[in-house]
């Protein structure tokens, strides 16, 4: 029964122990340096293609009336 | 490069509130949040006044500045953006806004705030554009679909203007040749019309 007993309470101490997992991704600042996800936006506006189109839908949709 | 702007022109605005709806809207921006709201001075009087305000996408902006952990980036054409993963809620920028734009969904003990969430002049953030996990976090992403911000373009009588620095301004030139008068005047012809 003890031995038992002691089985049950290392096998459930093992299963409630996994709960205390960290993710150790973690990003150490440094001051004026961003360190954050790359946006993939920033390449495409430096394409002249698109800052074409948004100067075309501006043209078309807020020009004055 | 061009530069991205707001301009609203307070001769127009009719306070409807189209451009926060649109936004609200567009972004499922969280409760609590107003990306954009109208703010109206002298409100029900002769003369009254509005205009809509959300982030300015500042060219030295003093929410990047004060930023403690740098989650502020700005691109090519002046859109200032941030990062929420990285974000940690202290609410500097807000203190630092001079436009009280960026805003905190939660009000939690101990002065929780959650992630900071702010207008991103409809381009999203730093995640794959157009992705769920974009959306979820920052909103729609319209820029990289060549459009402009919802806001802007669903405005009613054209008094917010959202695009390249030259372009409104060159609109809002000849508004105010065309009126002729000084800013104080209001009415139909002088928004509209030349007096």
């Amino acid at each position: 029964m003890r031995i038992l007993l002691t089985v049950l309470f290392l096998v459930s101490g093992s299963l409630v122990l996994t709960a205390c997992y960290e993710d150790v991704d973690v990003s150490i600042h440094e001051p004026g340096e961003y360190k954050g996800q790359k946006d993939p936006l920033l390449s495409e506006l430096k394409q002249q293609q698109l800052q074409k189109e948004l100067d075309e839908r501006f043209k078309a949709g807020q020009s004055d009336r | 490069m061009a530069r991205m702007k707001f301009l609203c022109d307070a001769e127009r605005c009719i306070e409807c509130n189209g451009c926060v709806t649109a936004c609200k809207n567009e972004h499922e921006v969280p409760w609590g949040v107003n990306r954009r709201r109208v703010v109206t001075l002298n409100d029900g009087q002769p003369g009254e006044k509005s205009i809509s305000v959300a982030c300015m996408h500042c060219t030295d902006a003093p929410c990047a500045a004060v930023c403690p952990v740098d989650v502020f980036y700005t691109t090519e054409d002046g859109i200032v953006l941030h990062d929420k993963d990285q974000c940690i809620g202290c609410g500097y920028c807000f203190y630092a806004c001079p436009f009280g734009a960026p805003q905190f969904p939660q009000q939690a003990a101990f002065a929780v705030r959650g992630k900071m969430d702010k207008c991103t002049f409809c381009a999203g953030g730093p995640e794959a554009d157009n992705s769920d996990a974009e959306y979820a976090k920052y909103g729609r992403n319209r820029i990289s679909e060549g459009k402009l911000p919802l806001c802007a373009e669903m405005c009613a009588t054209k008094a917010l203007l959202a695009g390249d620095g030259d372009l409104v301004a060159d609109i809002y030139r000849k508004r105010v040749l065309k009126r002729g008068g000084r800013p104080q005047t209001w009415g139909w012809e002088a928004a509209y019309g030349s007096k």
